[in-house]
């Protein structure tokens, strides 16, 4: 009886290993171990052996059952695995057809230039103001120290609303409306629209600015240069370099310009620097007490600087757009770009 | 301003190239804006700002060059010779626009045509050379900065001089035999009889030097900038003259400049010339500025010598000593007495500038500030418009930016009402463009016209938005701004098949949606908007954006007779939202947390033929307000119209997800609450389930 148990669990493991398919492998289960399984056969005949006898029978029984079920897996599992080979090396995708997405859109070159700026200085702990686009002369000039018929109103072609009301000519408008509402000291930049009577090749009628000024105690020109040097350097890269030429803005005094080294042939004189190598990029300077006097701050105690730049002639320095008149365009493929 | 080299080294004896003293003008506020070269010689196209009327001459250019390049000043010498008679009767009735006068007549001058060495200075200043005697008093205007006016002395009646406003006189006739227009506060002057000039800005037509002239009368005058500026600009009329007096001419020199012109008159077209009459009532007084090395050291942010202070100061031509202060040991105090010419210079700031700038800004360091710490509260609206429109970007927009201008007959192409809100717009006074004369009450318009340039350039599948703003006005001196947000959406036959299956209202909605959701406002509906409709919008296929009962946009297919007048064509969409400000007061800072449900949920379809007029919305607010409190969520994942339900009828579906906060569902549970909502339906909204 043992030794048959012995040949049934030689011939099946012979049997399951020559197998040819996962079919061969599975109907070699139900003959040996199925119901009606060789095996299982055997192990309901148990009940015909001795007592004696019974235990060393049942040992070798499962042992010869759990040997085969071993085959069996791993028979099973080496066809499984070649089928899902071959069905792997048959199921194909075109993976060239073009992906399923909205193509994302971009923001205008202005808003991207304005945000990069607003951030570096909201890093330098400056804060957003806004003031109203149709203004008062009197915060755009009048406050600023630019009194009505005053020459340096020739400096900015207004459109007028009224004889007391006019589109904001600089966001420089909201110097005097900010300090009215805050005590010194304070660190402020004011982005956003203005506008100039003025429109040809080189000028549009409307364009951003972004207004930045601080007052504390004991802020020096020397700040200021400071201060522009890392803004433009953050914007155009260190190698940059700026210089200063005394200028006028009646609300700024001593006033500068600033200009950065041609960006485009890097000093050595091109068509977009006319030649000098240098190219005006913002006027600044430290803010006129007088405008302090506006604003109700004691001028004797603080001292400031304020500078303005047109974000638009920054987006077109640093990503080298030629036209101007493109930006209010709109057309999609400008718009692409940035 | 243009300044022959030759003429300014007339003044000044450097030895520079041209450009080599056009840098160091442009590096003390003097840009040099072009360098031209003319027949004899090379001129400087020079800019000077508006504070530096004393620098539009070549005198006034050479003194400051001669401060800047530290060179000595050859100053002019003139002496009047051999006066003879007594100088013109002057009467000044307007001290404080003209608060001083002066005159000389020259008899038997013989007019004509001017040396060549006079006409070429003038050329290269850009002046047209006229004749002898004007020519003479342009040469000195170009020299000196200060503007004269001969007259012809045989045409004032009287032979006198009158200096008062235009009061009833209306109107004037100009050299150029323009008539002008005057107002009662415009400063003429006058002989006995009639106005011969507007003061500062033209001579008249009636007392003009002719060839045939032999006696006149040289004028040389201080007039009250503002007042000249302002009737150059209401009149229209400029000239050099107006041009400088308008800025501020060096009212102490007046008289040098007169005898200046009266020599070189005597000397080219003969003559006799007459003692000078002078009205100068109130003598400008000088003034005193006080400051110390310590304020404009600190200021600046460097230290300078006080030596270069003192020495570059008097090299301006500002008197400039120490304070003595006997208790106290140091003489740190300088007290400066500007010039006449210097007007601008009027408070120690001004000192410091003028020491920053001979300085050289190049020569101030760079300094980073020191400062105390304080809160940088966040721009809320700012931060929230820059969520926006990245959200609109994702989701496949261009961010236009538009002029702010609109075309008024644009409100009609809108189809917009009378009492519309938004035809309340400002108007430009001068506008470049008529198409530009008003500021925008909506941004619809020019968005329409970006997609319809890039329609006719070729483009497709466009989605443009801007966030601007609009100005309302509400009969207050300023409008009322209000910050938007408007977005279109294009969609043609050339649209990928998948891209094709929806209107696009939905996929504008969807992105609106989601946009909403970014910026956590919560609660939206979108409501038919009936009656409300913009008229714009087609009224069969619009909403009203709704958060808790207000108003705040609106999105809606764009109604097809506007499309025709935009010349527009293909399915648009358009979407507003009306003021992101006030947006801001419902999109929580915080997201307010909720657990996470801890009990599985249960869903079950229900799937409903509806009569065409029931909304999704409808059936969705029968679902939720049902009463039952295990009822989680219901959403439509399926719409049908078509064959085989009658034309008036159409099917939709819905899925309701069942949840308990305490228990897990049985169906049991489930099916007593679908099977109340089911009849729900059929009762309220006439619902049959569809089998
Ligand atoms: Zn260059």
């Amino acid at each position: 009886m043992l030794s048959e148990i012995e040949a049934l669990r030689e011939t099946a493991g012979d049997e399951i290993n020559k197998a040819g398919s996962l079919k061969d492998v599975q109907d070699l289960k139900v003959k040996y171990l199925g119901k009606k399984g060789l095996l299982t056969v055997k192990l309901r005949s148990m009940g015909a052996i001795p007592p004696e006898e019974r235990r060393a029978f049942g040992s070798l029984i499962n042992e010869a059952k759990s040997y085969l079920e071993s085959a069996i897996t791993s028979q099973e599992n080496r066809f499984r695995s070649d089928e899902l080979n071959q069905s792997l090396r048959i199921e194909k995708i075109d993976v060239t057809v073009p992906g399923r997405y909205i193509p994302a859109g971009q923001l205008h070159p202005s808003t991207k230039v304005l945000d990069e700026l607003i951030t570096i200085f909201t890093g330098l702990g400056f804060t957003v103001a806004e003031g109203p686009e149709v203004e008062l002369d009197f915060y755009n000039f009048e406050a600023l120290n630019m009194p009505k018929e005053h020459p340096a109103r020739d400096m900015q072609d207004t459109f007028y609303v009224s004889d007391d009301v006019v589109l904001r000519t600089h966001t420089s408008s909201v110097q005097v409306r900010t300090m009215e509402k805050t005590p010194p000291p304070l660190r402020v930049i004011a982005p956003g629209k203005v506008y100039r009577c003025d429109a040809d090749v080189s000028h549009i009628p409307m364009f951003h600015q972004l207004e930045g000024f601080m007052v504390d105690k004991n802020i020096r020109m020397s700040d200021l240069k400071g201060v522009l040097e890392l803004f433009i350097h953050r914007v155009f890269g260190s190698n940059t370099s700026i210089r200063l030429r005394p200028s006028f803005f009646p609300f700024t005094e001593p006033s500068a310009e600033i200009d950065m080294s041609c960006v485009i042939c890097g000093g050595k004189g091109c068509n977009v620097c006319s030649q000098t190598g240098w190219i005006e990029i913002l006027g600044a300077g430290m803010i006129n007490p007088r405008i302090y006097e506006m604003a109700g701050y004691a001028p004797d105690k603080y001292t400031g600087f304020a500078f303005g730049l047109g974000i638009e002639r920054v987006a077109m320095l640093k990503y080298g757009i030629d036209d101007i008149r493109l930006f209010p365009e709109n057309d999609r493929r400008f718009l692409a770009q940035f | 301003m243009l300044v022959p080299y030759s003429w300014l080294k007339e003044f000044v004896d450097f030895d520079l190239t041209s450009s080599e003293l056009g840098h160091r003008l442009t590096m003390a506020g003097f840009e040099l804006e072009a360098e031209e070269l003319t027949a004899t010689e090379t001129v400087l196209d020079i800019g000077v700002t508006p504070n530096r009327p004393d620098c539009l001459s070549i005198r006034g250019m050479a003194r400051e060059a001669s401060a800047i390049l530290k060179l000595p000043f050859k100053d002019l010498s003139v002496s009047v010779k051999g006066e003879a008679g007594q100088g013109p009767s002057i009467t000044i009735e307007e001290n404080t626009l003209c608060p001083r006068y002066a005159a000389r007549t020259i008899t038997g001058v013989r007019n004509g045509s001017s040396p060549k060495w006079l006409t070429d200075k003038l050329e290269a200043c850009g002046v047209r050379p006229v004749s002898l005697i004007v020519d003479i008093t342009n040469y000195v205007l170009m020299e000196m900065g200060q503007p004269l006016h001969a007259f012809d002395l045989d045409r004032l009646s009287g032979g006198r001089i009158v200096v008062k406003q235009a009061g009833d006189t209306k109107e004037f006739f100009a050299l150029d035999g323009t008539k002008t227009v005057l107002e009662p506060d415009m400063l003429l002057i006058w002989d006995d009889e009639k106005p011969v000039a507007l003061a500062g800005v033209m001579g008249g037509a009636n007392s003009e030097v002719s060839d045939n002239t032999v006696n006149i009368l040289l004028e040389s005058a201080y007039f009250f900038p503002a007042s000249i500026r302002k009737t150059s600009r209401l009149t229209g009329l400029a000239s050099e003259s107006s041009f400088r007096f308008a800025r501020g001419t060096d009212i102490g020199a007046l008289d040098l400049a007169l005898d200046r012109a009266a020599t070189l008159i005597v000397e080219l077209a003969g003559g006799e010339v007459s003692t000078i009459t002078d009205i100068y009532p109130l003598p400008v007084q000088t003034r005193e500025i006080e400051v110390t090395f310590e304020k404009i050291n600190s200021i600046i942010g460097v230290n300078i010598e006080q030596s270069f202070v003192e020495n570059t100061l008097i090299s301006l031509g500002l008197d400039t000593r120490r304070k003595i202060d006997t208790s106290r040991s140091l003489e740190d105090t300088l007290i400066i007495i500007p010039p006449s010419f210097r007007n601008d210079i009027q408070t120690d700031i001004d000192i410091v500038e003028e020491v920053a700038r001979l300085y050289g800004y190049d020569n101030i360091p760079s300094t980073l500030p020191s400062v105390h710490m304080s809160p940088a509260p966040e721009h809320e609206l700012y931060k929230q418009i820059k969520t926006m429109k990245n959200s609109m970007v994702m989701s496949g927009f261009y961010e236009a930016v538009n002029f702010s201008f609109m075309n008024p007959n644009m409100l009609d192409q809108l189809l917009l009402r009378k009492e519309d809100h938004r035809r309340s717009f400002i108007s430009i006074k001068n506008p470049l463009r008529q198409e530009d004369s008003a500021m925008r009450t909506t941004l619809v318009p020019t968005l329409l016209q970006n997609l319809s340039l890039n329609l006719n350039r070729g483009e497709k599948m466009l989605r443009f938005f801007e966030v601007a703003r609009t100005y309302t006005d509400t009969g207050d001196k300023l409008p009322v701004e209000r910050t938007e947000l408007t977005a279109i959406l294009h969609k043609d036959k050339s649209a990928a098949l998948w891209e094709a299956r929806n209107v696009g209202y939905y996929d504008l909605k969807g992105v609106l949606e989601n946009l909403l959701r970014v910026i956590n406002l919560h609660g939206v509906e979108f409501v038919p908007s009936c009656d409300k409709t913009e008229p714009y919008l087609h009224p069969g296929k619009t909403a009203i954006i709704r958060v808790n009962d207000e108003n705040i946009g609106t999105i809606g297919v764009l109604h097809p007779g506007v499309a025709v007048a935009f010349d527009l064509k293909g399915d648009i969409t358009v979407a507003e939202i009306w003021d992101l400000n006030k947006l801001l007061e419902y999109t929580a800072a915080i997201p307010e947390y909720r657990t996470i449900p801890r009990f599985p949920y249960i869903e079950r379809d229900i799937a409903l033929v509806v009569s065409d007029s029931v909304t999704a919305a409808d059936v969705k607010r029968e679902v939720l307000t049902s009463g039952s409190d295990i009822i989680e969520s219901v959403s439509l994942f399926d719409i049908y119209k078509g064959k085989p339900l009658p034309a008036d009828k159409k099917s939709l579906a819905f899925a309701v997800r069942y949840r308990s906060t305490s228990d897990t569902l049985k169906d049991s549970d489930v099916e007593e609450v679908h099977g109340s909502i089911i009849s729900r339906l059929q009762k309220n909204l006439g619902a049959e389930l569809r089998s």
